[in-house]
């Protein structure tokens, strides 16, 4: 009869054997890729603070897209064909310029030649410490033994990995689309081009309309969201240095191509009726933010803020933000090509000409009571 | 610290474990105040601030215990100290757990704009409750002399002290005096090892799986009729699963110090009627209302109604002590009204042949079952709004298609629902008595086959690699 020593040394033998197992299994499937790209049991994820940490380890690139939401229907591809680089996108929805930074931080290792960095004032806002933001993992990025640990002895990760290696066999493959579609798996994207962009079936037209982004400007002004109070000049400035400037400064060699992204008219409209001292604090920051920009030589600074043409045809918009993916593909062909771009001879140009849509913006006529000058001029684009 | 953490099973109880065993074969005073400072130490790691406060309360609660024991009072002193002593034990509470609730209820009331942010030491409820129970069992004579330094392990012992399960000092101190660290019991040691893996199985893996399916009911939308269901019966089996996996942990982790803690669990969702699963849910809380609020109150001695008066009081007191909101008054106040009707029906039913017997036990634990999760509507609920609009969701069956999503959640409640019906309980499977303070005397049978402990070993690595998640236990906030 074994003994109770015995039995605890059996105990705790099997329980460490069992959990050695599992990380052995995470490293051989190793759904990341951070360790290696096997080419035979392969995933990618939409969640794209965790899918970052690998993208960055496996993907060959020299050209990098930062961003929120607004970045993430943006394929790589397309990045390549207009400008002739090998993107990796970094872009993170609901994204704080902490967590860009430290991204971007850990993707510069690698040298890229260019960054597309779309610059959102809302990510400026007052924002947890990256070791104290619980929807990222640090560690990981960084490599260390906690973050590598972490990742193998992970039993969400092990569930990855075993429907990664299931979906290898053709009928499972169903199963695990089924399962990612309950929000159950995260790892089921085919393609690294693909990854937050929206499935080919999508009826884009019955998503971007006119009528919801009129249904979501009627409930904004009538139920202001919390967010348009939280406007604050100092904060803005403080993190928009410590976290945008710096990173630019740091890397000389590197273009960084920064645009602000076409918020639809409705947007600034929203915010003149319900917090007039959140847009005058708007104002104020690009007028701040751009100067400085352009007093790096690195930079080229883009305003799609004015483009009236996306930003008042409200069927390209969900809501006051989200824009269609069309929008995306004009704007990379307006980056390339220099329209909507801030000079340094006149930095705040396009903040007098959006203060002008947004002041004469009627909303009864959702119009604007005057014609506003159509000058787009800008010079050349990011190459 | 949480028992989930690598922290803590990797460094903190390894090391007091062999501090305790270690000292305790030079002194028992030594291991003992080893274990007071490491439970001391367990606190501080998260609630650094609040050390004070309970060092404290232990002392005070000490000194007064120790005057109802040892000066011979009159009966009206000793009537104050006792009062003096309970009435500042739940000031404190009052002032750390339900001042803010009652300034944002005259802010209601009265229009105005007080702010009072007061951060809420964690565990309050629970020690509280053990020394006020110390208090009165001290006034009523039942309690013998204890040092201080037993006295303070007793409160602060760290495997109880966050979220119970509730101890009383008649049955804990004794155990602390007659063991001491003297000598390690493997076997003990085996079978706690096991009781803690089961436990952190339940937590990290069955609850914390679950948990994403809650949110179909109380998210930030309305929930259609069949994400309200699920929601409520997902967050049912998630409560059940965290709390019994909590107080697991903590007896296992008792275990291996040779103590016994009270069970906290007996299968609740098997009970055939709300009398059954009150002995059967949250058990020791359940005795210490019991014995220190309802009895006192009367209890049943002074009539049917009185009775269901006081069964009132106790339940919304009881709701109440889960935290400082009305939705926690409406679910004592349910669960109230839920035991009055369960009484009521017991005085006036038929007596039932054996045969429809067992179908209204079927009807019985089905009904129960329906009742318990509705309440847990008010309970989870972040507000009364919420959970009447959840809850008129459910009243309103709507032939809706089930999404991905909701079809998976439907999967999983139904496969929880077979471990809580079907399977054995933890002390059920381990042979735990708390009683006569066996444990594990089926594994000795066991031991000849090692499959035993290979699938208790399994559960093990699935718990610890089920820690990533980092939660914490929902029993915490109370």
């Amino acid at each position: 009869m074994a003994t109770p020593l015995a039995n605890i040394i059996r105990f705790l033998t099997a329980g460490i054997t069992t959990v050695s197992f599992v990380a052995a299994i995470n490293f051989i499937i190793d759904p990341l890729q951070l360790f290696w790209h096997h080419g035979v049991f392969y995933a990618y994820t939409a969640d794209s603070r965790l899918q970052n940490a690998g993208l960055i380890r496996s993907q060959d690139y020299n050209a990098v897209l930062m961003g929120t939401s607004l970045s993430v229907h943006l394929r790589p591809s397309d990045v390549n064909r207009t400008f002739g680089v090998r993107a990796v996108k970094l872009a993170m929805s609901g994204s704080d310029s902490v967590e860009q930074r430290f991204v971007l931080d850990v993707a510069m290792a690698r040298r890229p030649a260019l960054v597309f960095w779309e610059l959102d004032d809302r990510t400026f806002f007052e924002s947890p410490a990256i070791d104290e933001n619980k929807f990222i993992r640090p560690d990981l990025y960084r490599r260390n033994l906690k973050g590598i640990i972490g990742y193998l002895l992970d039993l969400d990760i092990t569930r990855e990995s075993f429907f990664i290696a299931l979906s290898a066999i053709k009928p499972f493959k169903a199963i695990a689309h089924g399962l990612a579609a309950a929000q159950y798996l995260k790892f089921y994207g085919d393609e690294v081009d693909e990854i937050g962009t929206l499935p080919a079936t999508t009826d884009l037209s019955a998503i971007y309309n006119a009528g919801s982004i009129r249904a979501a400007f009627a409930t904004a002004e009538k139920y202001p969201k919390e967010i348009y109070f939280r406007y604050n000049y100092q904060t803005l400035v403080r993190n928009f240095e410590r976290d945008f400037i710096s990173i630019i400064r740091d890397h000389p060699e590197t273009k960084f191509c920064v645009f602000v992204p076409p918020y639809s008219i409705l947007q600034f409209v929203t915010i003149r009726d319900v917090s007039p001292e959140a847009l005058q604090t708007i104002y104020d920051f690009s007028a701040y933010a751009f100067p400085r920009l352009l007093s790096l030589p690195n930079v080229t600074l883009f305003d799609f803020r004015v483009a009236q043409d996306i930003t008042h045809d409200l069927d390209n918009y969900m809501d006051l933000l989200h824009y269609r993916p069309m929008v995306d593909q004009r704007v990379l062909s307006l980056l390339a090509g220099g329209k909507y771009r801030v000079t340094r001879a006149a930095p705040s140009d396009s903040i007098e000409r959006l203060a002008r849509q947004v002041a004469t913006f009627d909303t009864a006529t959702m119009r604007p009571h005057a014609v506003q000058p159509t000058s787009d001029a800008g010079g050349p684009g990011c190459r | 610290m949480l028992f989930n953490s690598y922290q803590f099973i990797f460094l903190f109880l390894p090391i007091v474990w062999a501090g305790y065993f270690a000292l305790g074969r030079l002194s028992k005073n030594a291991s003992i105040i080893w274990l007071a400072l490491a439970s001391l130490l367990f606190y501080s790691a998260s609630n650094w601030q609040f050390v004070a406060l309970l060092s404290l309360s232990v002392t005070f609660n000490y000194l007064i215990g120790s005057l109802l024991i040892r000066a011979k009072l009159d009966p009206t002193p000793r009537s104050a100290m006792l009062a003096t002593g309970v009435s500042t034990n739940l000031v404190l509470l009052g002032y750390f757990k339900y001042a803010g609730f009652l300034v944002a209820n005259l802010n209601q009331m009265l229009g105005v704009q007080l702010t009072l942010n007061i951060l809420l030491p964690v565990g309050i409820s629970f020690y509280t409750f053990t020394q006020i129970a110390f208090l009165v069992d001290a006034y009523r004579g039942e309690v013998s002399r204890y040092d201080l330094p037993v006295y303070t392990l007793f409160v602060t012992y760290f495997p109880h002290l966050i979220a119970g399960p509730i101890i009383h000092h008649k049955d804990i101190i004794p155990q602390f005096e007659r063991g001491g660290g003297k000598m390690v019991g493997l076997h003990l040691v085996l079978c706690g090892l096991i009781i803690f893996a089961i436990g952190l199985f339940k937590k990290t893996c069955l609850a914390d799986g679950i948990q994403p399916y809650v949110s179909l009911a109380f998210g930030s939308e309305v929930p259609s009729f069949h994400a309200a269901w699920l929601g409520a019966l997902a967050y049912t089996f998630q409560l059940y699963f965290d709390f019994s996996g909590y107080s697991d942990m903590a007896i296992g982790i008792s275990l291996t110090f040779g103590v016994f803690l009270p069970l906290n669990f007996n299968s609740p969702y098997k009970a055939a009627s709300i009398i059954d699963f009150w002995r059967c849910w949250h058990m020791t809380l359940s005795q210490f209302l019991r014995d220190y609020l309802y009895i006192p109150l009367g209890g049943n001695r002074r009539g049917r109604t009185l009775r269901y008066v006081n069964l009132m009081i106790t339940m919304a007191l009881g709701g109440l002590w889960h935290g400082a909101a009305w939705t926690f008054v409406a679910w004592g106040v349910l669960h109230g009204l839920y035991l009055c009707g369960n009484h009521f029906w017991n005085a006036v039913r038929p007596d039932l042949p054996s045969l429809s017997g067992r179908i209204s036990g079927i009807a019985g634990a089905t009904l129960t079952f329906v009742a318990v999760v509705v309440a847990w509507v008010f309970f989870r609920a972040n507000d009364m709004v919420s959970a009447l609009t959840i809850l008129s969701k459910m009243a309103a069956p709507a032939h809706e298609q089930l999404s991905y999503r909701e079809m998976l959640a439907g999967l999983f409640v139904f496969c929880y629902a077979l471990i809580a019906w079907f399977a054995p309980n933890t002390q059920t499977i381990m042979g735990y008595d708390h009683y006569n303070r066996r444990v594990g005397e089926g594994l000795i049978r066991f031991s000849e086959r090692p499959v035993f402990v290979y699938v208790a070993a399994a559960l093990l690595g699935f718990g610890i690699l089920g820690i990533q998640q980092h939660s914490e236990f929902i029993y915490f906030r109370f």
